[in-house]
């Protein structure tokens, strides 16, 4: 086992890299226009724009400075580990902003990881346990409604009945917890429930499908032929085996999601890693961009390793050479 | 059982379906023309807003979209940003030239500011004497008087391209400018400090506009023991802004020097930040100054990355003033409520947007052509794609006419019937076109079809294109366009050599119409990238090989507009008004650049927390130096 993560680990170096080349790659084939010209006045002088390019970096080949960016990542820069360069629009610290961002971005994903683990399993194990009734079908009406509804119009719709006319959230916006609990939830509570209801679907359905197919399985007839109760047969046997996909999506939306819950933290004026990174592509700021992507590309590869680390505890007949 | 839970079930989906379509509904509704209703009316819209007395206190909170964007920082030496001009001009700093923060022509009028008057040239036109008032001192953490010399420092800084300066080229006509540009100076050796209380700049030409141009920020004092921490780092200085205005932002007393020990002001966080608070200067002296009010205590400028929330905001009196771009349903919904009207402001907004034509590209080449798309787009049409009325003027030449005091304001040379297009008149003049051979009143060359489109990828612009389309294809020209988002990058790239694009608008510096001729029409101007004068009015195979403009087209028997230029540009008074107003007709006649279609008002909404408002009619931004907010 050791040595597959240590093998996992090296190749995650690798992918991560190729990300970043890749990144660079698309700001220079895409035509965008020079990125200078975004940072300077009307008529800037030709001088003025060399400066510019001089100042971001630009006037070099790009993979001149993709070399740069990955000796400054390993090196570190005046801020710290990894060195992540600064913006174009403003000088300041790329490592500085996604540390300043990241606790917004973690904790949406936290709060509503939670809400749409629990609510999507408990739904899934329901409507599976209770197929073909009215319970049934409603949960999978949800989970229709939950996978098609566009997550803005959700967040829309939340504010508009939740703050504007019931107050029971205080609208978009971000508390930090340590300035106030109580602000904190009343601000998160309505994002965690929206972005948490588009997984929460898919985790239902996904759910109850798994279970009904492992409830059809030998040894759960065995199971139920011993004498168990159909709790012991469910959550003790049946469950373990359904949930092996389940921990596989939840690690991988969770990854995933750490550089792009664009929508909901643009909705909700959280100004996350997603926001960050959505703002960096359209003012074509490079270092921006590349930040949150390297950011997301260790957390999706991080996240894969511990995927298959779990799957192995939960599956006994899973072996890592 | 069965088949009624299906039909159940079947029911549910319905009204499902239908609640859902309610609620999007609402909003494919607003997408089209809305400013006008059965019960409501664009008209009486007020450019001003006083409800109650205007007192001292209180918190002005304003909702900025999606990021500060900034163009450097927020440093006035190279902060170029209307928005952040509206800022530093009202609250922060004090050029030796200001102006009254009000609408209208009388907030384009010029007063003294950190001047005791606005001077008249002596020396043939070619000497500008200024008088600072005393007893303006700047704020924490430099804390004294502000001096002759503090002027010149920022001058100098602004001279120098490695500190970010955007808009040095205005001030090349002072005697030993471009020598600091070039490197070859440090200082600029037409500006001379012969006491504290005196600066004496001295130029090479006679420049009608140039006290107008000594009321940008970047003139403004800078300490140098704070400017000179930031030396070679462009933008820096914007977190470390020393006041000489009514307000600083909030920590300047908290940071101290030297430079080893100086921190960024905790008020603002960077333009990559969430938020920047300005609090009272301790160190400002209201008697020396006549315009400014200066009521709320504490100003909040905070980015929301949701336009909805901005509005849904400012009508639950979260914030008391946005700078956004109100979507149509939002203007309706104020347009059509008595109580939320009188807080929907508009004002002028001294820009003009247009589609742009390189002359040199085909079938733009083409004079007649040009004249042709004046006459078939249908600016009614745009104009409602903006929102309708409420947005603006349907413009017909180059400047606004706010620029001559409200001359050439019937001046319409195109004039079609409710600006709505005309075939007739676009086909009879495609007729005299060398694109269209069978005088068919259609461009039928080759050249006409497929012709690029440079558009943005804006709400707007996907409102706007399908219009210009249309409208083309009545006199035979049909376009593939291109979407790029931030479409100015691509269209200010000469050798790109875009034909026409619809993205471009032009709004002045200062109130004279030599920042819209000198910028967008001088050959002189023209540059790889970067370049404004989109249409390449002026250029020669000459300029295009000396200045590796990369143009590939026809160069030849581009019409310039130089001469005409330096012409106005020695003048003063009506006489410089008159002129500008010539030209404009001779480029609009005789050039025929642009197809303009907009004189965009400002729109602005503010909350019910707010007393008394009014607009800034030099930064085209509310007048936070007049703004109020009740306390309660």
């Amino acid at each position: 086992m050791a040595f597959y993560i240590a093998r996992r680990l090296f190749w995650t170096l690798i992918v991560v890299a190729a990300v970043i080349g890749i990144t660079f790659v698309v700001f220079y084939v895409l035509p965008a226009g020079d990125p200078a010209l975004r940072f300077a006045g009307k008529n800037p002088t030709p001088v003025e724009l060399e400066l510019i390019r001089h100042r971001l970096g630009l006037d070099q080949a790009w993979y001149i400075q993709f070399f740069k960016f990955i000796k400054t990542f390993f090196i570190g820069d005046q801020y710290g580990w990894p060195g992540l360069g600064y913006t174009f629009s403003g000088q300041t610290s790329v490592l500085q902003l996604i540390v300043a961002r990241a606790p917004r971005t973690l904790l949406l994903i936290a709060g509503s990881s939670v809400i749409w683990l629990v609510s999507g399993v408990s739904i899934g194990i329901i409507s599976a346990v209770k197929r073909r009734s009215v319970t049934d079908r409603a949960a999978m009406g949800f989970a229709l409604f939950g996978i098609s509804a566009p997550v803005f119009w959700l967040g829309l719709m939340g504010l508009y009945i939740f703050w504007r006319q019931l107050g029971w959230s205080a609208g978009t916006g971000y508390v930090s917890p340590t300035d106030s609990i109580g602000g904190f939830l009343s601000h998160m509570w309505l994002p965690w429930v929206t972005l948490a209801m588009l997984y929460a679907a898919f985790y239902a359905r996904m759910t109850r499908n798994n279970l009904l197919e492992t409830l059809g399985e030998d040894y759960i007839r065995t199971a139920r032929a011993k004498g168990l109760s159909e709790r012991q047969v469910i959550f003790k046997h049946a469950l373990r085996a359904s949930l092996t996909p389940i921990v596989t999506m939840f690690g991988l939306d969770i990854a995933l999601l750490v550089g792009g819950a664009v929508i909901t933290e643009s909705v909700f004026n959280l100004q996350g890693l997603g926001y960050l990174a959505l703002n960096g592509a359209l003012t074509q700021d490079l270092p921006t961009v590349l930040g949150v992507v390297l950011l997301a590309a260790v957390a999706v590869a991080l996240m894969n390793l511990l995927v298959d680390i779990v799957y192995a505890f939960l599956d006994p007949r899973v072996r890592y050479a | 059982m069965r088949r009624s839970l299906r039909l159940a079930a079947f029911a549910v989906a319905v009204v499902a379906l239908a609640a859902l379509a309610a609620g999007c509904g609402s909003s494919k509704k607003s997408s089209g023309s809305t400013t006008t209703s059965s019960s409501g009316s664009t008209s009486n819209v007020q450019t001003s807003y006083s409800n109650g007395t205007a007192a001292k206190g209180g918190t002005y909170t304003i909702g900025w979209e999606n990021s500060f964007g900034f163009t450097d920082n927020f440093d006035p030496t190279g902060e170029y940003l209307g928005n952040a001009w509206g800022i530093l001009d009202n609250l922060l700093v004090r050029p030796l030239m200001g102006y009254k923060h009000a609408g209208g022509a009388e907030g384009n009028q010029l007063i003294g500011d950190l001047a005791e008057s606005v001077p008249t040239p002596t020396d043939n036109g070619l000497t500008y004497t200024y008088k600072l008032r005393s007893g303006i001192k700047f704020g924490p953490p430099v804390n004294r008087a502000v001096t002759s010399k503090d002027v010149a420092y920022a001058m100098n800084r602004l001279a120098d391209p490695k500190q970010g300066g955007e808009y040095g080229f205005y001030y090349s006509v002072i005697k030993g400018w471009d020598a600091v540009g070039a490197g070859k100076a440090k200082t600029v050796s037409g500006i001379t400090t012969p006491n504290d209380s005196t600066i004496v700049f001295n130029l090479t030409t006679k420049t009608g506009d140039f006290n107008l141009r000594m009321g940008m920020p970047a003139t403004a004092p800078i300490p140098s023991e704070v400017g000179n921490c930031f030396n070679g780092k462009p933008g820096d200085y914007g977190r470390d802004i020393v006041s000489t205005g009514p307000y600083m932002i909030q920590g300047a007393d908290k940071v101290s020097l030297p430079c080893a020990s100086l921190k960024p002001m905790a008020g603002y966080s960077g333009a990559n930040g969430q938020k920047m608070i300005l609090v009272r200067n301790p160190n400002y002296d209201q008697s020396s100054d006549q315009y400014r009010k200066n009521y709320p205590d504490m100003f909040k400028f905070l980015i929301n990355s949701n336009a909805d929330d901005i509005y849904a905001k400012v009508q639950a009196g979260q914030y008391d003033d946005e700078t956004s771009s109100p979507q149509p349903k939002t203007i309706r919904q104020y347009v059509t409520d008595p109580t939320l009207k009188p807080r929907l402001l508009s004002n002028v907004g001294d820009r003009t947007w247009y589609l742009t034509m390189n002359l040199t590209q085909a079938p733009f080449d083409d004079i007649h052509i040009r004249k042709a798309m004046n006459l078939i787009i249908d600016k009614e049409a745009l104009r409602k794609a903006w929102g309708g009325p409420l947005l603006g003027s349907i413009a017909t030449h180059i400047a606004p006419p706010v620029m001559y005091n409200n001359g050439l304001s019937e001046y319409d040379p195109y004039s079609t019937p409710g600006h709505t297009g005309d075939v007739a008149k676009a086909s009879a003049e495609v007729k005299q076109s060398k694109y269209d051979p069978g005088k068919t009143g259609k461009c039928t060359a080759s050249a006409c079809k497929g012709v690029l489109l440079i558009a943005d990828t804006r709400a707007l612009d996907n409102r706007m294109v399908p219009v210009i389309q249309a409208d083309a294809a009545k006199i035979g020209i049909t376009f593939t366009v291109r979407s790029i988002n931030g479409a100015y990058t691509t269209i200010q790239t000469t050798n790109k050599n875009v034909p026409i694009s619809e993205r471009p608008g032009w709004g002045k510096d200062y109130a004279d119409p030599y920042t819209f001729f000198g910028e967008l029409f001088d050959s002189r101007a023209l540059i790889p990238s970067g370049n404004t004068n989109y249409s390449l009015v002026g250029i020669t195979p000459a300029i295009n090989a000396a200045k590796k403009l990369g143009v590939t087209g026809n160069l030849n028997g581009i019409p310039s507009v130089n001469t005409d230029i330096d012409a106005c540009q020695a003048k003063l008074g009506q006489d410089r008004t008159t002129c500008w107003e010539n030209l404009d007709k001779k480029l609009t006649t005789q050039v025929v650049p642009w197809v303009p279609y907009l004189w965009a008002n400002n729109v602005i909404i503010v909350g019910p927390k707010v007393t008394h408002w009014a607009y800034d009619q030099f930064s085209d931004t509310t007048a936070y130096s007049q703004v109020a907010v009740s306390q309660k």
